[in-house]
């Protein structure tokens, strides 16, 4: 099928494009040149077309996810719709069913969805989730920092093994990136305590540094086209922005095997705390937005807070246990056998409470006080800072500072004395935010090539919003943009046209990228691995080492990409 | 005053879902515009007149003037008087779950026995049950953190387990007996219960619960603090429940 889509006005920040009037031609699954004689042609008439947007961090599947939808039965009360023709019947507010997850992403013109926290133990049920999750391509970030094995070779200094392991690890579980979370606390939670970046991780006797640094070089050397992304130590600790910075640090001396950062820290508001308790609790995103504008080897996300009654989801047990201990809402705690462990509490984020206040301050505060869009990426760590359903308000916020105005009369006086928002004049352009949402995540991931662009050989995933650029003022109509941006005029995913005046029309599978790290590199210390792994299951493992690999069956629309570094 | 009757054709098995059935709704429509009003049987959608004969008696659009008397075999009738803010409905027998849920203002009686879940998340008005009811009156429905916050139940019979679970305000006053564990995770507002009760107050964090004629299995996480005169009985005064961390703050008065 071809399309082509006329009178668009065009941002493409991957190439430059910044509200140019321009056509876009689709021939199958991707951009053209141009079409001659075009199946369908698409009437923008002066709307807004913009790539499909990327979503490079957020929790939509797997174990996690589904605990925490059995265990908010009033959340699935939310957001009820009943099956239509072609969608079936949605739920939730937090924590989505499938279906309203793929179709509210794409109704607000994202195409593809990366998951960020994929036990490997548990890998079948992400996956799993992930077929019955339409539309959106995908892929996910497998938890290896608090894993037995990762954690002896980090110690040992073995990276050669470490490598064949990381590769044995993404083949078992399907997965596309390397994700750290809390590394050697969710360990050493096992044992009731938690890790700063310089504690000896209990029985191992290795400090999470060495942990992020083993992985963040073998990474490199296996040439993965995303860096790693990590959730820092001290999640959510007044005062953690040290940490955060140190961890930063850590990995500047590591040289990158492509071109895009060593490092991707994500759901940053969560780590830029200043003051040494909740009393004197406040914001230091100046100090790491300050970072992050005299260094490129890190990127962020945001991860911010609005204002609601949210799930938090977490491979952080520690910290979980923590929030429960302030709010005594139901916790659930979760351990993964040698591999990681999690914790889920509802959360209500308010803005009369100073400390939630504060928090909302700064997600905005980091995107704000950051100079190049292409450094960040947007997200609310979803579910945990807020539903991805608040992006267009985040928008309107970031985009109008006479929003941001309007809503600090109604937040807690804490923002004016501990946090910098309301010193903040900047209002970020169109452009700025369709590369947080979509250039920057593309190029984060290493998916540049095919995602995040409307140039001539990516993938064909566009958004239209019934917004007119060129007679729009998003500092004073921001209103619109929190209506407009909730649902498309059209959504194309894949060249197929899936969204139309904000309903679905089309549900197709989407597809689920996984890299196969294949090379020298990742074989040359494979059998002294192998062994190493074998005793791992044999010993401590309640599965068997032949029963853990996933299934080629469990990923129906997998996409392996291959990386060979020798 | 208009006076809305509703009389059940037959006996249902399936169940009706009625919360379209309160004065708001139905206030100031004919009969034949009363006939229209949707309510789900099962999964299939019908109408009211698909199962009730319908008179309408005296004029008025007022919701506030308006009552409703439902009359015929009611058991499997869910959800009457949902959401209603004012006004007032008669069910001359036996109801099904959640009547009055979510309720606001205006009153109920049910001259028979109410199933579970009566007056779910209540925040207003009134819901007087003659017979008996079920488990989880004023309670809050799965998951959710409050139960009913406001108004007041009143059972003239027995009711069932778990009444009042997250109660945060209001009343309900049962002259009969209760099941197991009423106030569960109770934080505010007041159970009376004239007769027995099993276990009550686990988890209660403030409110109060006054059981005058005794406990079977006293839970072991409240402290006995004297005895108080309440209406002219003296009645055991214990605070709880200290299994909570750092609360406590709940009183239970027994007889």
């Amino acid at each position: 099928m071809t399309i082509l889509i006329k009178n668009g006005v065009v941002f493409d920040p991957a190439q430059g494009i910044d509200g140019e009037k321009m056509d876009i031609a689709i021939d199958g699954d991707k951009f053209v040149e141009d079409v001659s004689s075009p199946d369908e042609v698409i009437d923008a008439g002066g709307r807004m077309v913009v790539p499909g947007g990327v979503e490079l961090h957020t929790h939509i599947a797997g174990g996690k996810v589904n605990a925490g939808r059995i265990m908010r039965p009033e959340d699935g009360r939310k957001g009820r719709i009943p099956r239509g023709k072609l969608t079936r019947a949605c739920s939730g507010f937090s924590v989505l069913n499938t279906f309203a997850t793929a179709y509210t992403y794409a109704r607000m013109g994202y195409t593809t969805t990366f998951e960020a926290a994929m036990p490997p133990l548990l890998a079948r049920h992400t996956h799993e989730e992930f077929e019955d999750t339409p539309i959106t391509d995908k892929g996910a970030l497998v938890l290896l920092d608090n894993n037995w094995m990762t954690i002896e070779y980090a110690k040992s200094g073995d990276l050669d093994k470490l490598a064949a392991y990381v590769s044995w690890m993404f083949n078992a579980s399907k997965a596309y990136g390397i994700k750290i979370v809390n590394p050697g606390g969710t360990e050493a939670w096992g044992w009731g305590k938690n890790c700063s970046i310089n504690d000896p991780v209990p029985r191992f006797d290795v400090t999470p540094k060495e942990i992020i640094r083993a992985l963040a070089q073998v990474n490199e050397d296996l040439g993965l086209p995303h860096s790693i992304h990590i959730h820092c130590n001290d999640l959510g600790h007044p005062g953690n922005f040290e940490t955060t910075i140190e961890t930063y640090e850590a990995v500047k001396d590591i040289k990158p095997s492509s071109d895009r950062q060593i490092m991707h820290a994500t759901h940053t508001q969560f780590h830029s705390y200043g003051g040494s308790t909740w009393g004197d609790f406040e914001s230091k995103a100046d100090a790491i937005a300050d970072y992050i504008n005299k260094n490129d080897h890190v990127t962020i996300d945001l991860g911010v807070v609005m204002f609601c009654d949210t799930t938090t989801m977490t491979a952080d047990g520690p910290m979980e246990y923590s929030l429960h201990t302030l709010s005594r809402r139901k916790w659930s705690n979760h351990d993964v056998e040698l591999e990681t462990g999690s914790g889920i509490i509802p959360v209500a984020y308010s803005p009369k409470i100073g400390v939630n206040a504060i928090q909302w301050a700064i997600g905005l505060e980091l995107a704000l006080l950051i100079d190049d869009p292409w450094k960040m990426a947007l997200t609310t760590d979803h579910p945990n800072g807020c539903p991805f359903t608040f992006y267009p308000e985040i928008i309107a916020l970031l985009m109008s500072k006479a929003k941001r105005e309007s809503m600090l009369e109604t937040v807690s006086e804490a923002v004016g004395k501990r946090a910098l928002i309301a010193t903040i004049d900047r209002e970020l352009t169109w452009s700025d935010i369709i590369t947080m949402t979509r250039a920057a995540p593309a190029k984060i991931l290493g998916m540049s090539d095919t995602k995040g662009s409307l140039k001539v050989g990516a993938d064909a995933d566009l958004a239209i919003y019934d917004i007119m650029p060129e007679s729009f003022d998003p500092t004073k109509d921001y209103k619109t943009i929190e209506d407009k941006l909730m649902r498309t005029v059209y959504t194309i995913k894949g060249g197929e046209i899936v969204v139309r005046d904000g309903e679905i029309t089309a549900t197709p599978h989407g597809r689920t990228f996984w890299v196969n790290p294949a090379g020298k590199k990742a074989e040359a210390a494979r059998d002294g691995m192998l062994e190493d792994l074998e005793r791992m299951f044999r010993d401590y493992y309640t599965v068997s080492m032949a029963n853990y690999p996933v299934q080629d069956e469990y990923i129906p629309h997998g996409v392996e990409i291959r990386t060979e570094v020798n | 005053m208009p006076t809305i009757t509703l009389s059940m054709k037959q006996s249902i098995t399936v169940p009706l879902e009625a919360e379209n059935i309160t004065p708001d709704n139905l206030a100031g429509k004919s009969v034949d515009e009363i006939k229209a009003v949707a309510v789900y049987h099962g999964n299939s959608e019908a109408v009211i007149g698909d199962f009730f004969d319908v008179t309408v008696e005296g004029s008025g659009n007022d919701p506030a003037s308006t009552e409703i008397i439902m009359k015929g075999d009611l058991t499997r009738v869910k959800r009457i008087g949902e959401g209603m803010s004012a006004g007032s409905i008669v069910i001359e027998g036996d109801c099904d779950m959640h009547c009055g849920a979510f309720m606001r203002g205006g009153k109920i009686t049910v001259k028979g026995n109410a199933d579970a879940w009566a007056g779910r998340e209540m925040r207003g008005g009134e819901i007087i049950i003659e017979g008996d009811a079920g488990n989880y009156v004023g309670s809050a429905y799965r998951g959710e953190l409050t139960g009913m916050r406001g108004g007041k139940i009143v059972v003239e019979g027995n009711a069932g387990d778990y009444i009042g679970e997250h109660i945060g305000g209001g009343e309900i006053i049962v002259k009969g007996n209760t099941g197991v564990l009423p106030g569960l995770s109770m934080t505010g507002g007041k159970i009376i219960i004239e007769g027995t009760a099993t276990m009550p107050g686990g988890e209660m964090t403030k409110g109060e619960i006054i059981v005058k004629g005794g406990i079977i299995d006293m839970l072991p996480g409240f402290k006995f603090e004297g005895e108080e005169e309440v209406d002219g009985a003296t009645l055991k005064k214990y605070t709880g429940d200290l299994a909570v961390r750092g609360t406590g703050k709940g009183i239970l008065l027994v007889g």
